[in-house]
Formats: structure tokens, sequence, C-alpha cells
């Protein structure tokens, strides 16, 4: 489903955020990518969304290359694809109806079964009885199950979360962790990015990158 | 279809619900974009309603030629076989008319006669009117043709003056040429500044939903998705702005109509400056809106490429 081959991502001359990086990951996989701050965790989940491109080597996701994916298509592979984010990325005019529907929206849905579908995606992160309220009225942990919601609204085939977890308290964090877990349960691949080692679920697949470099889990 | 349509419906949302949110500035922005389209708008109107009294002016040309003072009337009404002779080949009405002829049509034709009494005697000189016919005075090569005429009349021995009548009609055609071209280049310019008022309001919209537009290219809105909104609300501001010109220009037709009365009164005339017609109206519409859609393109063009 997700194919890294020889893949090294290069920011500048002395900038090499992935260096030679070979993986795969199979279709309804649960996979944690580990590894400090600056490892290249962020740079391999941006190829798979098509926000970054490869210096060299080959990408491949749902069968498309990524290097050779023209503009127009990117928007269609991102829509197989729910991303989660740090810093949620919420839209903060907008209430959590508004914001988990966007993804349906952008592909044209029609708007009472954007609406309908969203309200299922709030519920299913437990947050439908609070649709009608703005982001800021929430707390991180809140917020980011909203970003799951709206990762999840559009059934994708794949969830890339980067870094779900950081800033938030444990409690909060286990919240986010289960939920994810439970839409792997039901078929999704899910990619999880985390420096937190606290996190990692010890039954679950694990991708180590250190300097930008494959170090444990490439092969699945 | 169904798709399309739903994009657009929801992108002209977006626009409206962008307006909502700033309605002072988009207010100010439409005024200073009305005021920009006001001034051809306002031009446009003079030279719509002057143009057919130009062309209902530029009739057959006519001659009229004056005998000098003194000289007799044998000499003066020979003068008719020369003045065939120049216009043979031409479809033309010549008359003479004698000086007493000429000094009771002033007398019938103006309130001047208790003037003309004082004089004592006649001033008026003998002459000639000769109407042209299948002349256009404001053509060119009709009236270079009716300027030779009048020139070889002028060496007629006895003439003292030759006066086309058309050459003010001419002098109105050409300043009304003038006018016209002048009123395009203003639309020209004017047409660049609302170009570039709207440009920089949606940049502006650009840079306030920055965030928006980044967070939706990452959940699947293609370019033309992202677009729509901000051409909806250039095309709405360039709308409102023209119906607003508009407006402000049909509101002040009122004040000069009555100024122009008066004037009108002086030359027996009822001229009075009409409102535009509707199908101009709605083409002036549609130009100011198309002017709001060229900037909010350009703008989308260039700030939204600079977005990754």
């Amino acid at each position: 489903m997700i194919e890294f081959q020889s893949v090294s991502k290069k920011y500048s001359a002395d900038t090499l955020a992935l260096a030679d990086v070979s993986l795969n990951i199979g279709k309804g996989e649960l996979v944690y990518l580990a590894g400090p701050s600056g490892a290249g965790k962020s740079t391999l989940m941006k190829m798979v969304a098509a926000i970054e491109r490869p210096t060299s080597g080959r990408v491949t996701v749902n069968g498309q290359d990524i290097g050779k994916l023209n503009k127009a298509g990117v928007p269609f592979l991102r829509r197989n694809l729910g991303l989660i984010f740090q810093h949620q990325r919420l839209l903060n005019d907008r209430n959590l109806l508004a914001n988990v529907m966007l993804p349906l929206i952008v592909t044209g849905a029609p708007k009472a079964q954007a609406a309908e579908r969203a309200r299922a995606a709030l519920d299913k992160v437990g947050l439908l009885d609070r649709a009608r309220v703005l982001p800021m009225e929430l707390s991180g942990g809140e917020q980011q199950r909203v970003a799951i919601a709206r990762a999840i609204v559009n059934r994708p085939q794949i969830i890339l979360a980067d870094e779900p977890t950081a800033n938030l308290d444990r409690a909060a964090a286990d919240r986010v962790i289960d939920a994810l877990h439970a839409f792997h349960s039901a078929g999704v691949t899910c990619v999880i990015s985390s420096h937190d080692e606290q996190i990692l679920d010890a039954g679950a697949r694990v991708i180590r990158l250190e300097h930008g470099r494959l170090v444990h889990g490439g092969a699945a | 279809m169904n798709i399309w349509f739903r994009q657009h419906r929801f992108a002209f949302g977006g626009a409206l619900a962008t307006l909502r949110k700033a309605p002072g500035s988009f207010l100010f922005n439409v005024l200073v974009v009305a005021v920009a389209l006001a001034l051809p708008f306002a031009g446009l109107t003079l030279l719509d309603n002057v143009r057919p009294l130009s062309e209902q002016l530029s009739v057959d040309p006519e001659i009229s030629l004056f005998v000098k003072p003194g000289v007799p009337r044998e000499e003066a009404q020979a003068l008719a076989p020369q003045l065939q002779q120049l216009l043979a080949g031409n479809h033309a009405k010549i008359s003479f008319v004698p000086r007493e002829q000429a000094l009771d049509n002033l007398k019938s034709q103006s309130d001047l006669t208790d003037v003309i009494e004082t004089l004592g005697g006649n001033p008026l000189p003998d002459s000639y009117v000769m109407k042209l016919e299948g002349f256009t005075a404001t053509a060119g090569a009709d009236a270079d043709r009716v300027d030779l005429l009048a020139e070889h009349m002028r060496a007629l021995p006895g003439v003292d003056s030759v006066q086309v009548d058309s050459a003010w009609v001419k002098r109105l055609a050409a300043l009304l040429g003038v006018l016209r071209l002048a009123l395009l280049l203003l639309a020209v310019t004017l047409g660049v500044v609302v170009i570039a008022v709207v440009f920089n309001t949606i940049r502006l919209q650009v840079l306030t939903q920055r965030e928006e537009i980044a967070v939706s290219k990452l959940l699947g809105a293609t370019d033309n998705f992202i677009h729509r909104p901000f051409y909806y609300t250039g095309a709405l501001l360039g709308l409102c702005a023209g119906a607003v010109a508009l407006g402000a220009v049909a509101l002040a037709l009122r004040p000069l109509n009555t100024a122009i009365a008066e004037f009108a009164r002086l030359y027996a005339s009822d001229f009075q400056l009409a409102p535009l017609s509707p199908l101009a109206v709605a083409g002036l519409l549609a130009i100011s809106a198309g002017l709001g859609l060229v900037g909010a393109l350009l703008s989308v063009q260039r700030h939204l490429a600079r977005l990754k």
C-alpha cells in the first residue's frame, strides 16, 4: 500500500532529511514511526501525502508514484488519506461540525450528506454533543479527537497521524491512541509517528528512524 | 453536473460569507471602485445623448456665398451660371437671395426689428445659398469636396466670402471624436484602477484565509475549489460597484437636466440627457463584473501560487 524504495530527501545541500530509506507498509497495518525529533518522521509522512517529493528514489502510495504525480492528481490522492497533525490545524472560525464536514465539502458532496457523516464521525470520537462549539472552546485532547473525526469522515484507506499526542497529557494521549486503534480495527491502515516511546503499542510494528536513516522495521 | 453546480453554489456562498464577515471593508472597496467607474459611465451617458444629436445635424451641407458690397445686381446675378458650372455633376439647389429679401428674412426670424430700423439702410449683401444633396458634412471625402468647391467659389470675381454652413457640424463631429477617444483612454485607465483595487482586496483575503486554504489543500481540495470563492468575490465587488456608479450617474441626471433645460430653452430646444438604455446598463454591469473577475483572477494566480 505504501512503498519507499531507496528514498532520499534533501532540503538543501547540507540538510539531508531522509537517506536511502526503503520500507513497505501493507493494507490494514498499524505502524508506529518512532525516533527522536529531526529523525525524518514528518518528512516521510509528508511524502506519503505528496506534500514533499523525494530527491531520489521512489515513493508509491496505492500504486501511484508520488514523484510522477502531477499537480492535478494530488487532491485526489489526498482524498484517500486521513491526515492528522501535531497542531490539529482546525479552522477556528468554524464550529466542529463545519470543520469535520470540510473534507467532504471539497469533494462536492451534498451538504446534508456531509453533515450527516460529520455527525457520525464526531459521535465516534465522543464529541457529537459539542458539534456546534468552536475549536477554541475545547481542550488539546478534544481538539485532536476532532482532527481524528475530520481525518476519518471521508472513509480513507490510510490514516497518517504525525505526532498526534504531542502536547497532550497521558490520559488525553491514551484516548487519541485508542481512537486510532479503533479505526485500525475497522480495517484502516494507520501510520502513527511519535517521538514518545511510551505510546508505542508492544504488539504493533515499529519503524525506527534516526538522523534520516532507517534503523529498524523497514520490511513488513 | 450536480457536483459542478454544488461546488459553484458553495463558492458563491463562501464569497458571500466572506463579505458578511467584513461588510465595512467590502462597502469601502465598492465605493472606491464605484468612483473610478462613475467617471467613464457619466462620460458614456453624455456621449450617448450627444451622438444622435450630431448625427441629426450632419445633414446635406449648405454653402452660402456673399457678394461684395456695392457690386451691381446684374453682376451679382451673373455669378449664377459660373456657380452652376462649378457644381456641374453634383445634385445642388442654387438660390439667389437679394439683399432686400435677406433683410426681410432677418426681420421675420428674429426680434431685432427695432435694431435693424435704427440702422437706416440695409447692411446685408446679395447672396447665394447652395444646398448640396448626397453629401455628408462629417464624412471625410465629402467634406473635402465641399471645401474644394468653396475654395473655387471664393476665387470668382465679386465674391466677398464663402461660408460652408456645415463646418460647425464637422467641428462638433471632430470634437465628439476627440471626446470619444479621451473617454476610451479614461475608461482604460480607470479600468486598470478597478483591477488594481480588486487585486489588492483579493490579496488581503488570500492572506487572511491562508490557513483555511492550506488546510483545504491538505484535505484534497482542488485549485479550482480554492480559487472559485475569490473569483466570485471579485465579480461581486465589480458588479456592486458598477451598480452604485450607474445609480450615481442616474441621480446626477436630474439636477443636470434642470440646468440643461434652462440653457436649451435659449435655443428653443427641449434637449435633455436621457439615462442609458437597459441594454447599455446590462452591458456596463457585465463589464464591471468582468473587471472585478480579471482583478481577482490575476491576484489569485499570483498569490495562491506562493502558498504551498
